[in-house]
């Protein structure tokens, strides 16, 4: 059902929302206030671990408990604020931060509090320029009201915030690439164990919260855990920002109670594919999630229900994909995205995402067989859960689940596609297939 | 220190109950219980696991997804499977994804036949491809470097090089530049790769796609045999494989991995440096001088030319032993000179003698470290020596101990040194005040911050707590470290560095102990060493850096003019080198050079080129024609080089170690030791023969804290004497204790240090791939000193004094102190020995 009253996007439109008056007149700062000088730590971190805020980032992490895991004692803690927003099809912390950015401040503040940090990072994706602009202004006015610095509100905690971009790498927002890029080192993942919660940022215990997630912690403080959990479902409470784009007649961002019927969502609020279309798949959490079928649409969109129907929920974003879109070319540019996207380092999805691109461009140039669909798609099974962070299994997950779903589909393209270059026999008709054949067959 | 008790945990894995070590990563365990699990990019050496190739993917109970067991440690209890259908489908896939890109042009790769990727794909690999489509290429091979070649298609981007590069030789290099299966190593700003331990990312690539350009398509596995043996080419002396071909070349020095030694790693020195053995410029016959030139003649002849001239000079006879003379050689040709011909004067050392109360006490086996104590070391003291360049290898241990262990480092140094950036502590001092340093360090841990000293009841105090640290009598009153030319903080702050931490190794350089007030100063350093309780506590203690690679060895089997085999005292002393030269032609007559080049390494050259000319008769064992040789040699006998040699050597911390003949004697080469006894037989008139075996076991007997030694017992790994049952015949005498008076002021102007080069050195010239490193002169100066005169970076200057002047290229470094200038020792020509004399000395600089 949708949301009776919008939580995080209530004030959105509101003139002037991104300056520090408007965003304090209309009640910003208060649930820091509440935070920092009517509770105790404990109490801040028992309210976002019992309202069941689950991390908006992508994994769905509880994020109360993720932020109990910071281990206790005095010593350098870090808060890294993950707005490296490149998931593709996501775009809600872009609005959040360029419109509300005082809401994530706040947000930093209380989840700092939580993980007794004292040194915040905002690292923000390199194409966001705009928004990096509002955030620093926005930090210097809460910087000059007291809100960040040294003993915040006259309280026994001190924050210092700093924005920092990033330099156009998807990897970045893997948060443990996402630490190596601001140590100032090439983005790339880390091996876990050790997490980020022990040894993150400069080897110090460090929490890894996204912006949405980290927008909710306000709401949580200032009406309480059970205010939260009043929407949503068991497992997955609260409110979802949820970025619809592709084939619909009204994409955008869109805040919908967890567990609303996903075809509301598509149809209801973004209005469904064009005229005369119908909905082919689509992504459910950005384009890292198998794809769903038109089918799937009558499931709830929450964080268990697209896990059981074998996806995800991702980062929110949903991606509607019509009938006038063959799959191959589909996948071909998701493999693409992702072969460009991996960092290199681990062999898997290193080598995995560009066999991927290469076999899907050669059943697209009418160069293959169906029974290339077999090895590709046991490329994907060799892929996942063999990588050393998410990235390959981002790629092999919807790949895979797009030959499953729709294999009559790629086998009639090859046939199309073969046929198209003449029905020549296979690496009979020159170019690249006799190259595969007189200098790297193996 | 011995490290910590293991403990072991019982984990199972295939099946297989099995304990390993707590804490040791699966791969590791693994093999306790025999069970091998493939892997590239893992390698202990190289620090943490990266986890990168995913190759040694196992099944875990308990946990969903496969893990990489070189980066999860064992536990008690842990049931591990590495032998199931999805562990081995795995293995199955990463050989596969590895394979995609390589370009498996193994029948025409350097590395086909003794490589990890091969010998992966058969035991791990599925045995097929799958993949037809184009591999990626890349333009090569290419030079990375002017020493290794790089084949980015064979690359599988494991990591080993690039954190080589990071964090263990710190030089920052080495990088992955672009992304995905575009990613290929280069350096970080495309200029080659050169570093003094460049060539160890050939050893460490896991395929043929890092190869050295000296040993590429030189043979294949099947062609060549391994030979075991030691590098002598530095004090290191690190332990190496040599890789021979037909019995008779060299064509590759490997790392033998000894954790008491070298951790495995070589320097590009004793990489490539074998190359000297198969020089074209090689002495290969023996020669005499015959109308002023030196003529090949048959052994015979020069036996007979080197008798007459030495039974002519008799006791007017003296020698240099060059540090890369073994054990053996050295106890011979000492044996040659005092008992046969009865002369005195044999000196291994550049500076001048050593006290030999003081050599005794360096010796004590609890003022001694292992080179190991570094991995437990609370802190280490670096003063007097740049490791990088007289003893590259612990440069690397020194660096590990600060980067793994976060051991406070102190350096000392009056030349700025790459260990500087590592340093909790950083002491800079004038050229030639080391004395005073030393003093100023001691004064500092005596008394704190001097004000003390300026009271009676101060000094009383100050006497207390001299007398709590074992001393007699604190350092005298004195601005100490004014007249070390250092600044008072500095002082301070690396006394406190080293205080209270725990087991400290002092790494200190010979040098400090040549020169006029060498005694001075090793006296100083005793008194640092009990300052510092260095003889007091397991795991801490000193290592001497010897200027010559088997200094400590000669020292101890008796080349010293005043100290005979086992450090013995001899009476009368004989004279030593500086005195040597001084001597020649007036109470010496003759000299004999054994590996020996003293225009290129001794200071004060103008002395030894007169000395020389004005010999009688100089004798030379040399393997080439050095400037000495070349000039002044009147019978010259061709010398092994260390890859012929049969004997053994005598690490800096005290360990022997066996030299091993690793191909035969090109030409009319023979081993020296033969020689040598063929001399001793020819003028005693007593005939004189041992194998070589018979000569270490003569040479043992003689040393008395060698006795009992044996062949067996030395091994592959090497022996330290103070280890042995042998140790207790070391004299035992109480430590020396000097009254630590003020030295002279430094002199003022700018004064002169050398900087000692790695390269400034004969292989560089003879090995042919490093002859692009020999050092071309320069001089180190400060832009404050540079600005007041004038000279501009690169200028050419000349750098004089008393009306000798050495040209030099001006070096402008921000970390020379003002006041310092430093020259390169050892170059081919303009060295820095015209200007050394073993004293302070101030230079005069200008525009040439």
């Amino acid at each position: 059902m949708a949301l009776s009253e919008l939580r995080l996007l209530k004030n959105i439109n509101e003139p002037g929302l991104a300056t520090i008056e408007v965003y304090e007149k209309l009640g910003g700062y208060r649930a820091m206030r509440k935070a920092l000088l009517e509770m105790e730590p404990e109490e801040v971190l028992h309210e976002l671990e019992g309202s069941g805020l689950r991390g908006r980032g992508g994994a769905g992490f509880s994020m109360g408990k993720k932020a109990s895991f910071i281990p206790k004692g005095r010593m350098d803690k870090y808060l890294c604020c993950n707005a490296d927003e490149s998931e593709p099809g996501t775009f809600k912390d872009r609005l959040l931060m360029q419109k509300n950015p005082h809401l994530l401040i706040e947000g930093i503040v209380i989840g700092a509090v939580a993980a007794d940090a004292n040194k915040a990072f905002i690292y923000i994706r390199g194409e966001y320029e705009l928004q990096a602009e509002i955030l620093e202004r926005a930090v210097a006015e809460a910087y000059d009201r007291g809100y960040l610095g040294d003993r915040i509100l006259g309280s026994e905690h001190s924050l210092s915030l700093v924005v920092h971009p990033g330099a156009g790498a998807y990897i970045c927002g893997e948060e443990t690439g996402l630490l190596d890029s601001l140590e100032g080192k090439r983005g790339n993942p880390r091996l876990k164990p050790p997490f980020p919660a022990n040894q993150g940022l400069y080897q110090g215990p460090t929490l890894i919260n996204n912006v949405e997630t980290l927008c909710n912690a306000p709401l949580i403080i200032e009406h309480g855990a059970d205010w939260f959990k009043s929407v949503g479902t068991e497992k997955s409470a609260g409110s979802k920002v949820v970025s619809v784009s592709g084939d619909v007649r009204r994409p955008g961002n869109y805040e919908i109670e967890l567990g609303m019927r996903a075809g509301d969502i598509v149809y209801g609020l973004a209005g469904g594919p064009p005229e005369g279309r119908r909905v082919k798949c689509w992504f459910p959490g950005g384009s890292s999630a198998p794809v769903l079928t038109e089918a799937d649409l009558d499931l709830g969109y929450d964080f268990e229900t697209m896990a059981e129907a074998g996806s995800m929920l991702g980062s929110g974003a949903i991606i509607v994909v019509d009938d006038s879109m063959p799959i191959v070319s589909l996948a071909l540019r998701l493999a693409e995205f992702y072969r460009h996207e991996s960092c290199g380092k681990c062999t898997p999805c290193r080598e995995g995402t560009n066999w991927t691109v290469k076999m899907l461009e050669r059943i697209d140039y009418g160069e293959a067989t169906p029974a290339d669909l077999d090895v590709m798609a046991d490329v994907q099974t060799n892929i996942i859960g063999n990588c050393l962070c998410v990235l390959g299994d981002s790629m092999a997950m919807p790949i895979g689940s797009m030959i499953e779903k729709f294999r009559p589909e790629f086998e009639a393209h090859i046939e199309e596609a073969r046929l198209r270059h003449g029905g020549l026999p296979l690496r009979a008709h020159g170019g690249r297939a006799d190259e595969a054949v007189g200098s790297h067959a193996a | 220190m011995a490290p910590p008790a293991e403990r072991f945990v019982t984990f199972e894995i295939d099946g297989r109950e099995v304990s390993a070590p707590e804490g040791s990563m699966l791969v590791d365990a693994a093999k306790y219980g025999d069970v091998e699990i493939p892997v590239f990019c893992y390698e202990p050496k190289l620090g943490q696991p990266v986890g990168a190739c995913r190759m040694c993917l196992v099944e875990i109970e308990g946990i969903p997804k496969l893990q990489t067991a070189c980066s999860t440690a064992v536990k008690d209890g842990m049931v591990v499977v590495t032998t199931s259908d999805r562990v081995k489908s795995a293995q199955n896939a990463i050989v596969e994804f590895l394979l995609v890109n390589h370009p498996l042009d193994c029948p025409v790769c350097d590395k086909g036949g003794e490589c990890p990727l091969q010998d992966i794909s058969f035991g791990w690999g599925a045995g097929r491809s799958r993949f037809i489509e184009p591999k990626r290429h890349f333009k090569k091979p290419i030079e990375l470097s002017p020493l290794v070649a790089i084949d980015r298609e064979r690359c599988i981007l494991c990591y080993r090089c690039v954190r080589f590069s990071q964090e263990i030789a710190e030089d920052y290099q080495l990088v992955f530049l672009d992304r995905a299966d575009h990613t290929y190593v280069g350096t970080h700003d495309g200029r080659p790769y050169v570093g003094p331990f460049s060539g160890n990312i050939v050893e460490l690539c896991p395929v043929g796609a890092l190869t050295s350009t000296a040993y590429r398509f030189r043979a294949r596995p099947w062609d060549i045999e391994g030979s075991g043996t030691i590098c002598t080419l530095c004090p290191s002396q690190c332990n190496v494989e040599l890789t021979v071909r037909d019995d008779n070349t060299v064509l590759r020095a490997l790392a033998r991995d000894n954790v008491d030694v070298d951790d495995g790693w070589l320097c590009d020195k004793g990489r490539f440096g074998y190359e000297v053995t198969s020089a074209r410029e090689r002495i290969t016959e023996p020669m005499v001088r015959d109308a002023g030139a030196l003529r090949p003649v048959s052994w015979e002849l020069a036996m007979e030319e080197a008798v007459r001239g030495l039974d002519r000079a008799g006791e007017r006879t003296a020698a240099l032993v060059g540090g890369q003379a073994t054990n053996e050689e050295g106890f011979l040709l000492q044996f040659l000179m005092r008992s046969v011909l009865g002369s005195p004067h044999v000196d291994s050392r550049r500076g001048g003698a050593l006290d030999p109360e003081q050599a005794l006490a360096l010796a004590r086996p609890d003022l001694s470290a292992a080179v190991a104590d570094l991995d437990t070391a609370g802190a280490v003291l670096v003063v007097g020596t740049e490791l990088v360049d007289e003893a590259p290898i612990l440069d690397l241990r020194v660096r590990k101990a600060v980067r793994r262990r976060h051991v406070p480092l102190v350096v000392a140094t009056s030349r700025p040194s790459s260990l500087d950036p590592n340093a909790a502590a950083v002491l800079r001092y004038a050229p030639g005040a080391d004395e005073a340093v030393l003093g100023a360090l001691v004064a500092q841990l005596v008394g704190g911050d001097g004000e003390r000293a300026k009271t009676r009841a101060g000094r009383a105090s100050l006497h207390e707590a001299a007398e709590q640290l074992g001393m007699r009598r604190p350092p005298a009153d004195a601005d100490w470290s004014k007249l070390a030319g250092a600044s008072a903080d500095d002082v301070r702050e690396a006394a406190g560095a080293l205080r209270g931490s725990g087991p400290i190794v002092v790494i200190w350089g010979e040098r400090l102990s040549h020169g006029e007030r060498g005694r001075q100063a090793v006296g100083a350093l005793l008194a640092l060493a009990r300052a510092l309780g260095l003889n007091t506590g397991d795991g801490s203690g000193m290592i001497e850096i010897p200027t010559g690679a088997n200094g400590r060895g000669l020292r101890e089997v008796g080349c010293l003019p005043n100290l005979g085999p086992g450090l013995a005292a001899v009476e009368p002393p004989g004279l030593t080198a500086p005195e040597i030269a001084g001597a020649l032609g007036d109470s010496l007559a003759s000299l004999i050079l054994f590996q020996a080049d003293p225009l290129r390494t001794h200071p004060d050259r103008a002395a030894w080129e007169r000395g020389l000319d004005r010999a009688g008769f100089v004798l030379a064992f040399s393997d080439f024609i050095t400037e000495s040789v070349g000039r002044f040699a009147d019978v010259v006998l061709p010398a092994e080089s260390y890859a012929e040699k049969e004997g053994t050597v005598t690490h800096p911390d005290g360990r022997l170690q066996r030299v091993r003949q690793a191909i035969g004697r090109p030409g009319e080469v023979r081993a020296q030791t033969e020689v040598l006894l063929e001399l001793i037989t020819e003028l005693s008139g007593a005939p004189f023969s041992a194998q070589p075996a018979q000569l270490t076991r003569l040479m043992t007997d003689t040393v008395p804290f060698y006795r009992g030694l044996t062949l067996d017992e030395i091994g592959g790994r090497g022996l330290r004497w103070q280890d042995t049952d042998a140790a207790g015949q070391l004299p035992q005498t109480p430590l020396p204790e000097m009254e630590l008076e003020p030295p002279p002021e430094p002199p003022e102007g700018l004064r002169l240090g050398v900087a000692p080069s790695l390269w400034a050195a004969p292989e560089t010239d003879h090995a042919a791939s490093l002859r692009f490193l020999a050092p071309r002169q320069q001089a180190e100066l400060s832009a404050e000193d540079a600005g007041r005169l004038g000279i501009g970076s690169g200028d050419e200057i000349e750098v004089a004094v008393n009306g000798t002047s050495v040209r030099a290229r001006a070096a402008l470094r921000t970390a020379v102190p003002p006041g310092s200038v430093f020259l390169i020792e050892g170059t081919n020509d303009e060295n820095a020995t015209a200007l050394t004399n073993g004293a302070s000395r101030a230079v005069e600089v200008r525009k040439a």
